[in-house]
C-alpha cells in the first residue's frame, strides 16, 4: 500500500454494477478495494474496484456472465 | 536547554498533548514513556512538525523520545534519508479536523452512504496537506476497527503523522475496544477540546 503496489482498476457502467460484483467478490473472497474512480481515467463522481493483477483471471471468472463490467485497465 | 516531560503511566492521548504544548514553548524536548503506542504516537507528531526525532530504549519497556531541531532541520533529515514523502506546512495557521460521525455519508440510502465513506476516507489520503486530526465517533468509531475496509487507509494516514482519536464510550458500546486497528481510544474532554480548537472542520 506504499504506492509501490501496482493495481489495475474494473470500470463499472453504474454504481449499482460496482456493488454487485463487490458482492460477488466478496462472496468468492477475493481480495479488492472499493475506490473512487480516479481523477486521471474519469472526473465523474463514480467508485471502482482496485485489485492486484495477480487476481485477475479469478475476478474475471467470479463476475464472468453475472456483472456487466466497462472495463479493466491499470491504475 | 532541553525540555523533559515524564509522560510514564499517562494515558494516550495525554503524552502527545503535553509534548505538543512543550514543543511550542521549547526547540528541544525529551519526552519519557513506558508504552509503544506513545512511542509511535509522539514519533508522528514530531515527524509531522517536521522536527528531528530520535528514540532510546531504556529497560523495563520506558523509551526516551528526544525532539530537537527546527522544522528546518528535521526536513533536511528526512530528504537526507529519502523519505521526504510528507509535504506539510508546519506552521499552519488552521488546523483541520475531519469530524466522522457515522459510518455512512449522507442521509437517505445506507448502502451507498457505506460506498461514499469509503471512497470519502480513502480520498482523504490524497489531500495535501493532509488533515491535523481525524476523529471517530459514534457508529463513525466502526471505521477504525480491525476488520473495516478503509483500515488500511487509515493506517497509511496514522503513519503520515495524522491523529487519529476514537471515542472510547462508542467503542465501549459497540464491544471493540479491544478491536482498535487505528488510531487511540480518546474521551470527550480530547474530542471536544480538539473540535473547538479546530480552523476548520469538516462532517462528512
Amino acid at each position: 500500500m506504499t504506492g509501490v503496489e501496482k493495481y489495475d482498476v474494473i470500470l463499472f457502467a453504474s454504481v449499482s454494477h460496482a456493488l454487485r460484483a463487490e458482492k460477488i467478490l466478496k462472496e468468492a473472497g477475493i481480495p479488492f478495494k472499493l475506490i473512487p474512480v480516479p481523477r486521471h481515467i474519469s472526473s465523474d463522481c463514480g467508485v471502482c474496484i482496485r485489485f492486484s493483477p495477480a487476481y485477475r483471471k479469478q475476478i474475471e471468472e467470479a463476475l464472468a456472465g453475472k456483472v456487466d463490467v466497462s472495463e479493466i485497465r491499470p491504475l | 536547554m532541553s525540555k523533559i516531560i515524564d509522560a510514564k503511566g499517562l494515558a494516550c492521548p495525554e503524552p502527545v498533548i503535553l509534548t505538543k504544548k512543550a514543543l511550542e514553548q521549547k526547540d528541544d524536548v525529551t519526552v519519557i514513556v513506558d508504552d509503544d503506542i506513545a512511542v509511535g504516537n509522539i514519533k508522528r507528531l514530531g515527524v509531522k512538525l517536521g522536527r528531528v526525532v530520535s528514540i532510546e530504549k531504556k529497560e523495563g519497556g520506558i523509551s526516551h523520545i528526544h525532539i530537537s531541531g527546527t522544522a528546518e532541520a528535521g526536513k533536511k533529515q528526512a530528504a537526507e534519508k529519502g523519505t521526504d514523502t510528507l509535504h506539510y506546512e508546519s506552521c499552519s495557521p488552521a488546523a483541520l479536523v475531519v469530524a466522522v460521525s457515522s459510518d455512512r455519508m449522507g442521509r437517505g440510502n445506507d448502502e451507498l452512504g457505506y460506498v461514499l465513506i469509503r471512497s470519502f476516507i480513502h480520498t482523504l489520503l490524497t489531500l495535501n496537506p493532509l488533515p491535523d486530526t481525524i476523529i471517530f465517533y459514534n457508529t463513525g468509531v466502526k471505521l477504525a476497527a480491525r476488520d473495516s475496509e478503509v483500515i488500511d487507509d487509515l493506517m497509511q494516514l496514522e503513519e503520515a503523522g495524522v491523529s487519529i482519536l476514537v471515542c472510547g464510550t462508542c467503542t465501549n458500546y459497540f464491544g471493540i475496544s479491544d478491536a482498535l486497528g487505528a488510531g487511540c481510544i480518546s474521551n470527550m474532554y480530547d474530542i471536544a477540546g480538539t473540535m473547538a480548537g479546530a480552523g476548520r472542520m469538516i462532517t462528512p
